[in-house]
């Protein structure tokens, strides 16, 4: 499709800052987006959570900047910002009138090469405060909040870096010291471990000539750890009951499989999408619809550079016993293994896939951030019709293959019921 | 050439934005149609906004109005519920009923290619709803487990019981568009059938349109399909008596929480061209973005919080203030304590930098809330909802630019600790009691998860 086919300019600076440049001058706005190649997944026991804490100390200032006017700075411009933290890498973000372009690649540039002179005791205490706070709300106080944490480490073991979340422990929060930050910051933020796109209205001559100006002079090493995963398995099924503040039981099931852009990668994204999808999809339209034993299903399936697992979520009905809902969820996978997939249910789900790539091109921040995407995980920031060609070229044949190669195998089953039974 | 990091670059020059055009037309039926044209996408999305929200539900029947726009689309015309999803799903098209107290919604997003079969089926579930019985009653029971989940969140515990004791029990405001359970348990499909037919009329709605389309086909496709939906002619009049009362602490015990939701505030006045702006910018100074008086003082700080904000509400027929956060325990008191004082501060007066700061914010963000359909969709849906005239769009960097200091001020002293100021608590009642009572912030009134006070 010629409107997925993006014209972008990509080049390194001597340092190494890969920069990728993208115009739309739809508006007069424009977008900054930086991913550094490190997240959760670069931590160890005893330290999780150093990725996304460290994410927070970047909005502290940095030598040119004094606490808060980083944040006031954007915003006086009418901008907005933010960064976000994955098991694989960092991204930091924002987007202003298009006539502010030289104020964000200036403040940029200022926290990637003069951040740690401006790291103090008393900022690291704030935000480790903010993020045991961000922590207890977004998790320990949410019904079901804790689930995920059971399941990732109950699925892979120990001292694998998707064993634990991103958010890290309680713990770990509240240990990190100075020393912690500032051998995150050595080790992984360096122009060269980093990827900066620039999307929207801006001239690409300038924005060529100020990206050089205020990041040129970022020195940094050129050599990162690359981490060495061993691929995980299960050699046998684990079962978990947690007991939670909640009214309803819910099941979780969870299946290894295999990294983002995989061969079955688009595969098992569809199967999520035909599993739960939509009101007339497989486990929705028995287990809610139909048989009301369930009030929500979802299927979904999380792929990152060094992992990937396929989990399906169920909420009983009152009075439904979690046994049931499981036997129901594995009584239709056998169905569709001995009846398979109708024509006209993958075209649906190819559908709503297609028209999700266009729905997602109304955004600047979104094109910029899924360009750093790409970028990294291919290669190749321009990457849109190849990742919609992914999903078009599945076969019923590819989907019923996932059963045998993942279903099948040893799964974790978490069981998350009130608090008041036994 | 060295470069100098400590110099902050500043733009040499300026942005030029042009606002799109509002087209506005009726259909033969009488529905009005707010228009944007937009062409960059090869994307139709359609929201038709009815006025028969939550407000309107009968006293012994609150959850009606949101429970018809649960059962709205499952089933219509030659569809049952099972294919009129099916149906947009194929064609890759997104469609969405949501409701709140003010209005039902129904949303579609398409692609242009899908447009004519997208309508049909969208105006098909407008006009032609089966309400079966079947369809009716598992919609029913699906709501009532929700609400049943409802119980589990603390920020929405916190939220229903603020507008419950904000507005008092008197004021259609004052209760969740979800409903009551036992309220749910008697409404029966005919109450759903009576309630389509009374506010479903294209005289009680309007229709938003932005994308990839032109007027003449609007108005063509449009009258083909709505062509036999036909007005009532009927207008609705309520009342909005907002209570009076002392200033009071609601606390809701949720046992075993590790946070506590807070929601502080009181009743405001409804949105007005008059006001609005200054209370816009007073917000953006107080509560407003990250910079705000108060997020840095609780987090950035205190470090009691990941976030606190404060917000001016608008309803239809209503307006409240309010400022939200979630804290940990041992800093309850200590948070409101913070809160209270931050409005008291703020009716003392503000500062030139503080308001040149929050006009250059609020100024400059204006182009970027049209970016998206939606963005440009919901600006629409808020003309509607209140009424704003025409020229809102083209007047409000105007309006903006004249606030003054003494506009802020007078804002502040007219709408912070104006009214009966209401403490909403949701947290471990026994780990909270003593920090509450020593601080006299005022009467502790405990209550249940709807904000019906509790018999101790």
């Amino acid at each position: 499709m010629d409107l997925l086919n993006l014209n972008y300019e990509k080049y390194k600076l001597q340092n190494g800052l890969e920069v990728i440049l993208y115009r739309d001058n739809e508006l007069p706005i424009v977008t900054a987006n930086i991913w550094f190649r490190a997240g959760s997944a670069n931590e160890k026991v005893g330290k999780t959570g150093i990725a996304h804490l460290f994410e927070h100390m970047m909005f502290q200032g940095s030598v040119n900047v004094p606490k808060e006017m980083h944040f006031r700075f954007i915003q006086e411009a009418g901008g907005n910002l933010n960064g976000s933290t994955s098991t694989d890498r960092t991204n930091y973000f924002e987007k202003v009138p298009s006539n502010f372009l030289e104020l964000i690649l200036w403040l940029e540039s200022d926290r990637m090469g003069f951040f740690i002179p401006a790291l103090t005791q008393e900022k690291l205490a704030n935000q480790i405060d903010v993020v045991k706070n961000e922590r207890l709300e977004r998790y320990d106080n949410q019904p079901y909040g804790l689930a995920w944490e059971i399941l990732i480490s109950s699925l892979f073991p120990k001292n694998h870096p998707y064993s634990w979340a991103t958010i890290g422990s309680l713990e770990d929060i509240t240990s990190f010291t100075i020393e912690d930050v500032r051998s995150f910051f050595e080790k992984y933020y360096s122009p060269a471990n980093a990827s900066l796109v620039i999307a929207g209205d801006f001239d690409p001559v300038e924005a060529k000539e100020l990206t050089k100006k205020y990041f040129s002079e970022i020195p940094g090493k050129n050599h990162f750890e690359e981490l060495q995963i061993k691929p995980a398995t299960l050699t046998e099924n684990k079962f978990i009951v947690h007991k939670d503040n909640v009214q309803l039981e819910r099941i979780y099931l969870a299946w290894h499989t295999e990294c983002a852009y995989s061969e079955d990668d688009a595969a098992l994204d569809i199967l999520t999408d035909l599993l739960t999808g939509s009101k007339t999809s497989r486990l929705y339209k028995k287990l809610v619809f139909e048989q009301e034993v369930a009030q929500e299903v979802t299927a979904y399936q999380f792929s990152g550079k060094f992992a990937g697992y396929f989990v399906v979520i169920a909420t009983a009905k009152p009075g439904i016993m979690l046994t049931k809902l499981k036997e129901k969820i594995f009584a239709e996978f056998e169905n569709i293994k001995k009846n398979g997939i109708n024509e006209n249910e993958l075209l649906r789900s190819k559908n709503g896939i297609k028209s999700g790539f266009i729905y997602s091109m109304q955004n600047i921040d979104s094109m910029a951030d899924q360009l750093n995407s790409y970028n990294y995980f291919l290669n190749e920031p321009n990457s849109f019709n190849y990742d919609l060609s992914r999903y078009e070229n599945v076969r019923v044949e590819n989907l019923l293959n996932l059963f045998e190669k993942y279903l099948s195998k040893p799964f974790v089953e978490l069981h998350v019921i009130p608090e008041t039974e036994g | 050439m060295i470069l100098n990091r400590a110099v902050k670059p500043t733009p040499n020059k300026n942005i030029l934005f042009e606002l799109p055009q509002i087209e506005k037309f009726r259909l033969q039926n009488g529905l009005e149609v707010l228009f944007i044209q937009k062409k960059k996408l090869p994307i139709i999305r359609l929201s038709l906004i009815v006025n028969a929200g939550s407000k309107f539900d009968p006293d012994n029947k609150k959850g009606l109005s949101n429970l018809l726009a649960m059962v709205i689309d499952e089933g219509a015309g030659k569809y049952s519920a099972l294919e009129i999803s099916e149906e947009f799903d194929t064609l890759g098209a997104n469609f969405a009923v949501n409701s709140n107290h003010d209005k039902i919604y129904l949303i579609l997003q398409t692609l242009t290619e899908n447009f004519d079969k997208a309508l049909e089926l969208f105006c098909t579930v407008v006009t032609a709803p089966h309400f079966s019985d079947e369809d009716f009653l598992r919609q029913k029971r699906k709501t009532l487990t929700h609400l049943l989940q409802l119980k589990d969140d603390p920020e929405e515990i916190a939220d229903t019981v603020f507008s419950y004791v904000l507005f008092g029990e008197e004021n259609p405001y004052a209760f969740p568009t979800s409903g009551y359970d036992d309220h749910i348990e008697s409404i029966s499909v005919d109450d759903i059938k009576d309630h389509y037919k009374k506010y479903l009329t294209p005289d009680n709605s309007t229709l938003v349109v932005v994308g990839d389309a032109s007027v003449k086909e609007l108005i063509e496709k449009l009258d083909y399909h709505l062509g036999w939906w036909k007005p009532e002619g009927l207008h609705f009049k309520l009342n909005f008596n907002t209570k009076e009362s002392a200033n009071q602490i609601f606390l809701v015990d949720k046992k075993d929480s590790v946070q506590t939701e807070i929601r502080i505030g009181y009743p405001s006045s409804r949105r007005n061209i008059e006001d609005f702006f200054s209370k816009l910018v007073l917000n953006t100074i107080l509560g407003g973005p990250f910079t705000s008086r108060i997020n840095l003082n609780l987090r950035e700080n205190k470090g009691y919080t990941y976030g606190a904000s404060s917000s001016f509400g608008y309803l239809q027929e209503s307006g409240f203030f309010i400022v939200s956060t979630s804290v940990g325990i041992e800093n309850t008191a200590n948070a409101i304590k913070e809160i209270l004082d931050e409005l008291t501060k703020i009716r003392e007066g503000i500062t030139d930098t503080e308001l040149e700061f929050a006009k250059s914010f609020l100024v400059r963000q204006f182009p970027s809330s049209f970016e998206t359909y939606r963005q440009i969709s919901s600006n629409l849906t808020t003309m509607v909802i209140h009424s704003l005239p025409d020229n809102y769009f083209n007047t409000y960097l105007e309006n903006l630019q004249r606030i003054s200091i003494k506009d802020v001020n007078k804002a502040a002293q007219e709408n912070i600790f104006a009214g009966n100021l209401s403490i909403v608590i949701v947290g471990d009642k026994e780990k909270l009691l003593p920090q509450l009572t020593s601080s006299n912030f005022g009467n502790i009134i405990s209550t249940d998860y709807i904000g019906k006070a509790t018999i101790k």
